[in-house]
């Protein structure tokens, strides 16, 4: 469908807005849930004498397991859209039913790992995946409404080849690489291990002795996801919603032309010189290393 | 005996360029896996695979909307879309990541393979603290990501054109679907066969394993994908 440059640019800030939120609510549906590379640390603790009340579900990767939800979502959607159903409701029930189907397998993958290391005495916290699991249904059912909302938009508005299913797959997938490649090192790196020395990284030696303290009493999941949703997940969403703002927005402005292409490659220099800054601004801030200028100082 | 078509060996052989493109991407992006996420290793604190089919599928819906957007649009100008959408979605991931490791983690940008920044030339080894292999994406990182995730979505474009010309005359309705499934399929193929070569983690270009690995993983890569090329030529013989 073709539209007018005001419409189209309307539609695109919704698909940034509905890409930004799911980007957020999906980092933090990972951390609730510890899913992903940090729940390594999580799966580890136990075997290290580490026992703690942190959920464990890592029902896979997180893109397979976002598409997973989101095709689910998306599956459903479109058969009630051919049951002339109204796109909204549609969409809310398709999410719904994607984010119990996600419920039973966090759940059961909970159950399962847990299970898994009964040698290490590790419990299984009936209190933690009674109120934990909610959580995450909760959680996944908006990242899955917006996932297949930007795939009806895609589809039915601004007519992309491809089907709302594939769509909603090819979304999820892109939001789980997102959120697991940057919202993740926010809870892997510094909320599970709070007690390492501030501004350097994570010493190998301190592999499973994840932090069991929480503000007040012991820590769960729900402690980390709000701990989490004041940085992870905001900048997981900021991620997904420049991918899918800036991927549109130059063939939207210049059309598909070579041009549009130039504007691409522009945005993406900006990015790198950004990047560069923010390296700039830590490297003076925390290092170098303090042995680092003592040896400097010695070859001098 | 069946008659050899010129133009279904090109479709074939290039089908074989375009999945040896995926797999030279996903070396040039810097994925430090598990370590990384805990701020113990350089790069994207994810895995290989996820993170070259997520940036690539990405470049996959550009590249398909310029495909169906403008019928008079050349191969060059569908590789360049997916090019420029795979390269954003990486630049935004690796940028909030940075961020991330700047602010939220509170570690300095340090490169473990290089002493010195190829691009900035700023000393990588004085920063990389004790009991880790480098922290965050530093600038070399950035760039080598960016340039690979060009490659990826080149590649993925350019497999999509290939299969939109044999699929279309046949199935003009369902094409699009078929090529972007076969797509996603000759991707997730082509980010495996680099994952065992690499290890697990790679820092980009300058890293001493993407010179030790590339040429192996191409060739495989290129064979692979000639295989996957052939099936795609013949599925469309029971779409007639």
């Amino acid at each position: 469908m073709v539209l007018d440059l005001t419409m189209s640019m309307a539609i695109l800030a919704l698909m940034g807005a509905l890409a930004t939120i799911a980007g957020c609510l999906e980092d933090l549906e990972s951390d609730v849930g510890s899913q992903s590379n940090p729940n390594s640390q999580v799966q580890l603790a136990p075997q290290m004498n580490f026992l703690h009340r942190i959920y464990n579900k890592a029902i896979s990767g997180e893109p397979i397991s976002n598409g997973l939800s989101a095709v689910t979502g998306g599956i459903v959607t479109t058969v009630l859209l051919n049951a002339k159903f109204f796109p909204l409701l549609a969409i809310v029930v398709g999410a719904f039913i994607a984010a119990i189907i996600y419920g039973i397998f966090a759940t059961t993958s909970y159950a399962g790992r847990v299970a898994s290391q009964t040698r290490f005495k590790q419990p299984l916290y009936m209190d933690i995946m009674r109120y934990t699991t909610p959580s995450i249904i909760a959680h996944n059912f908006v990242v899955c409404f917006c996932l297949v909302a930007i795939a009806y938009i895609q589809y039915a508005v601004l007519g992309y080849p491809f089907t709302i299913p594939f769509l909603a797959l090819i979304w999820g997938i892109s939001v789980g690489a997102i959120g697991s490649s940057v919202g993740d090192v926010h809870y892997g790196g510094e909320r599970e291990f709070q007690n390492r020395e501030f501004g350097c990284g994570l010493n190998t030696a301190l592999s499973g002795r994840i932090v069991r303290r929480a503000e007040s009493g012991l820590r769960n999941s729900i402690d980390n996801v709000w701990f989490c949703a004041k940085f992870g997940g905001p900048a997981t969403g900021i991620g997904l919603g420049l991918t899918v703002f800036f991927s549109s927005w130059p063939t939207t402005i210049w059309g598909y032309t070579w041009t549009a292409i130039g504007v691409g490659v522009f945005i993406v220099a900006i990015m790198a010189v950004m990047n560069r800054l923010v390296e700039i601004q830590v490297k003076n801030a925390y290092g170098p290393y303090k042995e680092d200028k003592t040896e400097k100082e010695a070859g001098a | 005996m069946v008659a050899i078509d010129p133009t279904m060996l090109m479709n074939i052989f290039l089908i074989g360029i375009s999945g040896t493109l995926i797999c030279i991407a996903v070396h040039f992006i810097p994925v430090g896996g598990a370590p990384a996420a805990m701020a113990q290793a350089t790069g994207i604190g994810t895995g290989t695979v996820e993170l070259a089919a997520g940036s690539g599928l990405v470049g996959l819906i550009t590249s398909s909307y310029m495909y169906a957007y403008e019928p008079q649009a050349s191969m060059a100008l569908v590789m360049a879309a997916g090019a420029m959408g795979s390269a954003i979605m990486l630049a935004s991931t690796m940028l909030a990541g940075g961020l991330i490791y700047a602010y939220g983690v509170a570690v300095p940008f340090a490169s473990a393979q290089v002493k010195k920044d190829p691009i900035t030339g700023q000393r990588q080894d004085t920063y990389v603290s004790k009991g880790t292999q480098g922290q965050g994406i530093p600038t070399i990182c950035f760039v080598s990501g960016v340039v690979g995730a060009a490659f990826g979505g080149a590649g993925g474009g350019l497999i999509y054109f290939v299969l939109m010309g044999i699929y279309s005359p046949l199935i003009s309705a369902s094409a699009a679907a078929v090529a972007g499934v076969f797509t996603m399929g000759v991707f997730y193929v082509n980010s495996v066969i680099p994952s065992y070569g690499v290890g697990g983690t790679i820092e980009g270009i300058h890293d001493p394993k993407f010179r030790r690995v590339v040429p192996k993983d191409t060739i495989t890569s290129f064979v692979v994908s000639l295989i996957c090329g052939l099936v795609a030529v013949l599925i469309a013989g029971g779409m007639v």
